[in-house]
């Protein structure tokens, strides 16, 4: 097994290298640059400006340095934000990203785990038919629409909670609901259904006929097995919620890294574009990496070789 | 966003602006220009400072939302827009506007100008310290202006320097010496600039903020990572930066070293990043915060019928579309005539941006004025009007030998991802289609690859405009010189190359008023653009905030501010 998660740590070595290298060739090849702005400078100003950051350099060369900075932990200063690194905005923007996206995960997993598990005990009654249609609405309706109708009842209407920013833990509670509605939506069905699953194969009814309580049988037998499925998506869930997202941190004004993301396209900002790519694919191969860790001590069945 | 972003606002918002650092109330000194001239920059009577100085009550601090992140605020090197509420609270130059637009003694107490029109003298205040308590002298000065010509700087603004100065462009290159350069100290409280030929509107450049002071220890200490910290970002204005929070806010606080420290009241001022405008919005209707940099074109009706603090200002900049002058059919001024009869400006004002403008037949935006009077005031219409007039559209492209529209090719009509501008191209497209019987097709990029489409003369009409540097017509007319770097319509005409020519070394301020208007009687008259309207710029403040003003380059200044709750 350990010799199976080596090659795999391997193998992503070679994607993050290959990640690297797509998103530079496809970033340099759309047209316009990091300094193109609504006045044009002259010639001379934008020669002495790409001499500045090295950008005159023939490309293949800009990629083994910018390579041999990225080893070293330096993504290299931003060609946007005079003065910036892109390590600044990682370690300014991640840890507020993160830290919501902690919250959010938290209030996921609580709310949508038992939702799911609820909807399938009672299957077919109306508490099942509650939890879906809350669920459906919360896959349907976009996290920004959430955040919209959030901000005008409880911060315009009511005004019990602050419009914007996270300054104090009032500040959480809107975009930790806008952020994880979807989540706690599509986890609470997967959630139902793998159970609903489970609950129907043999070793289920074993275990019921051995005269366990309902209970036992649910969160000793059947959790374990109709985990699997959700714990899949957890991956990419967590890295999603962690690196921060960019609409509801936009509508929120909190100062993560999502805006990053965005912006740093539109604007040409190169080095800002290859390092939050590269900490976003980085942060996903791990999680991955980790979930089918988790599959081995969760699931006897699955060997890896 | 940055410059995008600025285009993105652009039809209500400054695209980039001059570093005025707020007018003097007091120590106002009689500029000594050659013929007297005044130059004045209109500043709305909404968002000018009360005449009578409110009584301060309350706590003097304050939070104001803007919208976006400057790309930097270092004097020397951005030539973004969104630093302007930074460079123009934080930083104060030789010169500098007042609440009214007229151009004061900021660092400089007086100046002086050689008969023949090349050489300044300007004498500093007595006293001037840097925010750490430090002196700043002329050498200060010398030093900046001398970082912005080193290209190892970065610095965008760089032109504005070489353009006029002595020698700039030689010691930029490398084949001039510091001791060439028309840039010197005579001693700390002196310095001299030497221009290259008279030049009637220097005065009015040096408001912009690539000529103010920076600080050398701080610099050589800290490099580009100067501006990065509050502690090492030393500055002259009235305000200093305490904290920065990144993507956050900004936190200034009264720079008690300021030479008028003892005119400034307010002590705290915060600005807030909020990206999205409905939030900001929100917080401003919920009395979170007292101000808000952007309004929501969709609420700026509703806010104005509701008294909530809409502050509209003229901006000196014009909104138009390009057309491409070398392309044919455009290359014939009827053609261009014909679509710019076929606009309804007032509607698309009224209906589409929905904001207070006015509609524009030139590209001269309002506001420059000589000995009282605005120059641009009785121009011609060149015959077009708030509306659109489909015969006369019609006439004219029968005349260029398109009549109803017969034969014309589909016209391309370009813009860039932004809400505003689209609606207003899809408008545009209907009324060309209708009026004038031709094809539109309507393409959009982002800015970066649209812009790059459109120095490459690329398109057919494209949208653009312009907002000026600094509030003088010089600041416009080169977009329309052959072969300058910023005139992408292409256009050409020999006549008006010369005049503009005349009117840049014309130091009777008169003289050069007819000329500049001459020039763009020659260019209006074959309509190299389709003008639409002069641009405001618009945001929202509480009323018991009294004494702040914003010029009509863009830049809001909360010198004066007092808060009486």
């Amino acid at each position: 097994m350990w010799k199976y998660f080596a090659k795999r740590l391997g193998m992503m070595a070679v994607a993050l290298f290959f990640i690297i290298l797509l998103t530079f060739i496809i970033m340099h090849s759309i047209p316009g640059g990091p300094f193109t702005s609504d006045r044009k400078v002259s010639a001379e100003v934008e020669a002495a400006l790409n001499a500045k950051y090295n950008l005159d350099a023939p490309l293949y060369e800009q990629f083994f340095d910018y390579l041999g900075g990225v080893l070293r932990g330096d993504f290299g200063p931003s060609y946007e934000y005079t003065g910036k690194s892109v390590n600044d905005f990682i370690a300014n923007g991640f840890p507020v990203s993160a830290k919501l996206g902690v919250i959010t995960m938290v209030f996921v997993l609580l709310a949508s785990i038992p939702m799911g598990i609820l909807a399938a005990v009672k299957n077919g009654k109306w508490q099942d038919m509650a939890v879906m249609a809350v669920a459906t609405i919360g896959v349907t309706i976009p996290s920004f629409v959430i955040a919209s109708v959030l901000i005008y009842i409880f911060s315009f209407r009511l005004n019990w909670l602050p419009t914007y920013g996270v300054d104090t833990w009032k500040g959480y509670i809107l975009p930790v609901i806008a952020l994880g509605g979807y989540s706690v939506s599509y986890l609470a069905r997967l959630m139902r259904s793998s159970l609903l699953e489970v609950m129907g194969q043999d070793y289920i009814r074993t275990a019921r006929a051995k005269g366990l309580s309902e209970t036992k049988v649910i969160l000793r037998h059947a959790m374990r097995n109709a985990l699997i499925p959700v714990i899949t998506v957890l991956g990419p869930t967590v890295a999603n919620l962690l690196t921060g997202s960019f609409v509801v941190e936009k509508i929120f004004a909190i100062p993560g890294l999502g805006v990053h993301f965005v912006n740093s396209v539109s604007q040409r900002d190169y080095t800002t574009i290859m390092g939050v790519t590269i900490f976003y694919a980085t942060f996903l191969l791990a999680m991955i990496f980790i979930v089918d860790v988790f599959y081995c001590l969760i699931d006897p069945r699955i060997k890896y070789e | 966003m940055k410059k995008k972003i600025s285009l993105v606002l652009a039809l209500g918002l400054a695209c980039s602006t001059v570093l005025s650092g707020c007018g003097g109330s007091s120590g106002e000194t009689e500029p000594q220009t050659i013929a007297e001239a005044t130059t004045e920059a209109p500043s709305s009577e909404a968002a000018e400072a009360e005449t009578e100085a409110p009584a301060a009550s309350g706590a003097q601090e304050m939070t104001f939302i803007i919208s976006n992140e400057p790309d930097g605020i270092d004097p020397g090197i951005t030539n973004n827009s969104f630093a302007s509420i930074f460079l123009a609270n934080c930083f104060e130059g030789l010169v500098t506007y007042d609440s009214t637009g007229t151009v004061v003694g900021g660092n400089a107490e007086s100046w002086d100008i050689s008969d023949d029109g090349t050489v300044y003298t300007f004498h500093l205040r007595d006293g001037l310290k840097w925010s750490d308590g430090s002196d700043l002298t002329a050498n200060d000065y010398v030093y900046a202006m001398q970082r912005v010509l080193d290209p190892a700087t970065g610095g965008q603004y760089v032109d504005i320097l070489t353009a006029y100065i002595k020698n700039a462009k030689e010691y930029y290159s490398g084949e001039a010496t510091a001791d060439e350069l028309g840039i010197k100290a005579v001693d700390d409280q002196t310095l001299e600039i030497t221009l290259i030929q008279p030049t009637s509107f220097f005065i009015d450049l040096l408001t912009m903020w690539v000529f103010d002071p920076v600080q050398q220890a701080t610099i050589e200490a800290n490099g580009d990572q100067w501006t990065a910290s509050a502690d090492t970002y030393i500055c002259n204005g009235p305000f200093k930066i305490t904290e920065m929070n990144m993507g956050e806010s900004m936190i200034l606080e009264k720079n008690e070293n300021y030479w008028d420290a003892a005119n400034v009241t307010l002590d705290k001022l915060t600005l807030r990043y909020v990206l999205d405008t409905s939030t900001a919005l929100t917080a401003y209707e919920s009395g979170e915060v007292d101000g808000i940099r952007n309004i929501p074109s969709a609420d700026y009706a509703r806010l104005k019928a509701e008294n909530a603090g809409v502050q509209t200002v003229p901006n000196y900049g014009t909104v138009w579309y390009n057309i491409n002058c070398s392309k044919e059919p455009y290359n014939d001024p009827l053609v261009r005539k014909a679509l710019n009869l076929a606009i309804d400006r007032q509607s698309i004002i009224n209906n589409v941006v929905q904001v207070d403008a006015t509609p524009a037949y030139n590209f001269l935006a309002p506001g420059y004025v000589v000995n009282g009077k605005d120059i641009t005031e009785g121009r011609s219409d060149r015959g077009l009007g708030p509306n659109a007039d489909p015969e006369a559209a019609k006439a004219a492209l029968a005349e260029a030998g398109y009549p109803n529209g017969e034969g014309f090719p589909t016209i391309q009509l370009s813009y860039y991802a932004d809400d505003t501008v689209k609606k207003v191209v899809e408008a545009m497209a209907e009324m060309l289609q209708t009026n004038l019987g031709v094809n539109v097709e309507v393409t959009s990029n982002d800015w970066a690859i649209f812009y790059e489409n459109v120095q490459n003369g690329d398109y057919d009409v494209a949208a653009m405009g312009w907002t000026a540097d600094y509030t003088h017509p010089m600041s416009f007319l080169p977009l329309l010189v052959t072969g300058d770097a910023n005139n992408n319509s292409f256009y050409s005409n020999p006549e008006y190359d010369a005049l503009v020519e005349q009117a840049k070394s014309e130091t009777d301020p008169e003289v050069a008023a007819d000329l500049i208007l001459q020039a763009e009687d020659v260019a209006m008259d074959e309509y190299p653009f389709i003008n639409l309207y002069y641009k405001t710029n618009d945001f929202l403040m509480k009323d018991y905030v009294k004494g702040y003003y914003m010029l009509s380059n863009g830049n809001l200044c909360f010198k004066n501010v007092t808060i009486s709750k």
